[in-house]
């Protein structure tokens, strides 16, 4: 491990955690700068990636100016700067040695800044709500980084959490008992999952003809997006099928947007816009202050102008321990000032994502 | 670009009426007289100047490729070739008698990647003896109407049996409308079209699917490294990488006087040169994505490097796993320790066509057979299929006529 690196991570953690009571957001341009240079002295593969380029923590100077490492990366080389805490692996289609692995020496950063953002997010409104995850629970799936944050999310942040996806995929008898025993006493939820596990969900409700009017403040958070859908599912549709068959309306319907490679998420914006008085704003996936996106040109990789459509690059300050930079597969926009969209993947790029969670655990 | 007219259904289905009425009519036709009116009508379409002046920006392809790609076309409707095809499948002589069998419709679903798919379409429809209708894909809604008025212009009887048309795909009213009568229906397209229209039809269908290309470079051919590199960058560029037979990874035999990485080199000098004549169509945000983030993953692959230049990129990589490219004129080089290691590399039923220099085609022709090849060929001729190539090891006219035999494999010198 490089020196002062469990200090570093530390520092950062603690700034975040600043943030969560009150007080001011890290320094985006310092911390990447500094970031930068212990993942150049800690991280083996990615100094001589930055040294073909020329580039070292003395030339560069700028946060936009730190190199950026493909996804491909993390599924041919151990990118980390120390020992591994945890190693997350990517789900997808393809075989375990094709999957990207992501090294995290230390959880402490990763949880700090998954919470924070959560709740920042999410839980606006420092709601505690009984949680719903429509994830595999941490021992089934311990590689997942989003279940790791789901777990964490729960222990943390909420009343308690019921893992309603075991072995063989989604458990809907389950599920269904506890939205009826949560509606049958006025109880707000907070159902937390894949998109494809939600579709599930919906699909049993049609089919016992359930509908629930769960208490005021519920709400949806899904991750994933329609890989591993068995059918077709819009967002439009999403929403809809909330509201119809869960009683939680739209506004209260969060998409979350986080890779395994990231120790940081994006969250739609409509929860942190309706409680700061900005319901009228455009959906839009917003980061916490330590998470900033780029919006690239695929051949220069300069930025593309506002609003038009090009490769997401993020700098996810709470990959100190790995690499901060990562230039994504994902086709993506700025929206106003703080947002970006999500549109699409790269052509031919590898099927991955949160919704094959359910794929692998099923078969299907 | 010109937008295609959408008919009716029920304007679809009179025409389609009319088409069968009009090959009633050619019953007693000998076959020489079709193929002597369908060669007309491709050196007609060849001059098309409406058609090469509309063709890039519908197409998405360069006007300089457009204009190479579509003599190829035109060369492709050959009387000699006709002739051979129909004598072979139909039996000697065949060519002075009339069509004693043949499904009265063939219905062709073309797909979009490259264009005047229509004309092979229409030109082995005709010679099953069959009505022809033909649904232009979405990004060629031009060579098909054009290649009916030169057919029109040549042969009018026979062009009362062609019926063209346009629709966007997943319509179902226009999908029966066209389609519901049809003892046969070729399908070419991606794998959500064939999965959609497979449910569809109800004639026989017939699926061509996704497939890519490769190539393979023996030692000898090495000698003239430079040549073979210009031959495989025509073969590569051509419809800018988007057909069944555009080369996505090229073998190079080790031990030659020119080692593979410095073949890839080559190869990547050539491509940029072959840019200068034939200049890259415009591609979408997707594609150019895919092709950048090939040429950044290679950089973290043990043995691999990629050379990106203006006419697009070589990536060469010391392991010999075959796996396509994003297109974009995308191409791996690998080395290969023997020739005859060739077939034990590719998948099998994902490779359409292997061109080959300096490396006889005999030995490996069985084993390329069993994997799903239909063709090999000389690199440089990649892209120059004749009508008589057997596309999915199919019998052109046998696959039509209902008696498609054992897969074929054609080899060509």
């Amino acid at each position: 491990m490089a020196p002062g690196a469990e200090g570093l991570e530390a520092d950062l953690a603690a700034a975040i955690t600043a943030w969560t009571r009150g007080g001011p957001p890290p320094d985006f341009e310092p911390w990447a700068l500094r970031i930068f240079a212990h993942q150049f002295a800690g991280n083996a593969p990615y100094r001589a990636f930055c040294a073909r380029r020329g580039l070292t923590p003395a030339r560069v100077v700028r946060w936009e100016e730190v190199p950026a490492v493909p996804t491909a990366a993390f599924r041919r080389v151990d990118l980390a700067c120390g020992p591994p805490e945890a190693v997350f692996r990517t789900s997808g289609t393809t075989s375990a040695a094709a999957r990207g692995r992501h090294l995290v020496p230390h959880l402490a950063l990763y949880r700090a800044s998954a919470l924070a953002a959560f709740a920042h997010f999410v839980l606006p409104d420092a709601s505690r709500l009984r949680c719903l995850a429509l994830v595999p629970p941490p021992d089934l799936r311990p590689d997942s980084s989003l279940v790791r944050m789901c777990a964490w999310v729960g222990e943390a942040l909420t009343r308690g959490v019921e893992w309603c996806v075991g072995a063989h995929g989604l458990d809907a008898e389950r599920a269904l008992t506890c939205l009826a025993d949560a509606e049958a006493r006025g109880e707000a939820l907070l159902l937390l999952g894949v998109t494809a596990a939600f579709a599930q969900l919906f699909d049993a409700c049609r089919g016992r003809g359930c509908t629930f009017r769960l208490g005021p403040g519920s709400r949806v958070v899904d991750t994933g997006g329609e890989k591993g859908l068995r059918r077709p599912l819009s967002r439009a549709a999403f929403l809809r099928e909330s509201w119809t068959l869960l009683g939680i309306p739209g506004y209260y319907c969060v998409n979350e947007y986080g890779m395994t490679e990231l120790c940081s998420q994006r969250y739609e914006s409509v929860l942190d816009d309706r409680f700061h008085g900005r319901s009228l704003a455009p959906r839009r996936l917003l980061a916490p202050p330590w998470l900033r996106t780029r919006v690239l040109d695929p051949e220069t990789l300069a930025p593309v102008a506002a609003g038009a459509t090009g490769l997401l690059c993020h700098h996810d300050l709470a990959n100190a321990g790995s690499v901060s930079v990562v230039l994504t597969e994902d086709l993506g926009r700025a929206v106003g000032e703080d947002g970006i969209e999500v549109v699409g993947r790269a052509a031919g790029a590898v099927a991955r994502g949160c919704s094959l969670l359910l794929t692998a655990l099923d078969g299907s | 670009v010109t937008r295609p007219l959408i008919e009716p259904p029920a304007v679809l289905r009179e025409r389609v009426d009319d088409a069968l009425r009009a090959r009633d009519r050619l019953r007693a036709r000998p076959f020489g007289e079709t193929i002597a009116g369908l060669a007309a009508a491709a050196a007609r379409w060849r001059g098309d100047a409406a058609l090469a002046a509309a063709l890039p920006a519908a197409a998405r392809l360069s006007r300089a490729m457009t204009a190479a790609v579509l003599p190829l076309a035109a060369e492709a409707i050959d009387a000699d070739v006709m002739t051979a095809l129909v004598e072979r499948e139909r039996g000697s002589g065949a060519t002075g008698r009339a069509a004693r069998e043949g499904p009265a419709l063939v219905a062709h679903v073309l797909a979009s990647n490259v264009p005047a798919l229509a004309l092979p379409a229409i030109a082995l429809g005709c010679l099953a003896g069959a009505a022809v209708l033909v649904k232009s894909g979405r990004d060629d809604p031009l060579s098909a109407p054009a290649f009916h008025r030169a057919l029109s212009a040549a042969d009018p009887e026979l062009a009362a049996t062609v019926v063209t048309a346009y629709w966007p795909g997943g319509d179902p009213d226009r999908e029966e409308a066209g389609l519901g009568r049809a003892p046969v229906v070729v399908v070419t397209g991606g794998d959500a079209t064939l999965a959609a229209l497979g449910e569809r039809v109800r004639g026989r269908l017939v699926a061509h699917g996704p497939r890519v290309s490769v190539a393979a470079v023996g030692r000898t051919a090495l000698a003239d490294a430079a040549a073979v590199a210009e031959a495989l960058a025509v073969d590569v560029a051509l419809h800018d990488q988007r057909g069944c037979l555009s080369p996505h990874a090229v073998y190079v035999e080790t031990g030659g006087p020119l080692a593979p990485p410095a073949f890839a080199e080559r190869l990547a000098t050539a491509l940029g040169a072959v840019a200068q004549r034939l200049p890259p169509g415009p591609a979408g945000v997707a594609e150019r994505a895919a092709a950048r983030l090939l040429a950044a993953e290679a950089e973290w692959i043990p043995g691999a490097a990629a050379i990106a230049g203006d006419g697009g990129t070589v990536v060469y990589e010391d392991g010999p796993t075959f796996r396509p490219t994003c297109g974009l004129r995308t191409v791996r080089v690998h080395p290969l320790a023997d020739a005859d290691a060739l077939p034990a590399l590719l998948p099998a039923g994902a490779v359409e066509c292997v061109g080959l220099a300096g490396i006889p085609a005999a030995p490996l022709s069985q084993r390329l057979r069993a994997l799903g090849v239909s063709r090999i060929c000389p690199v440089g001729r990649m892209q120059r299929p004749p009508l008589s190539w057997p596309r999915g090891q199919h019998a052109p006219l046998g696959v039509l006529l209902g008696r498609d035999g054992a897969p074929q494999l054609a080899v060509e010198t």
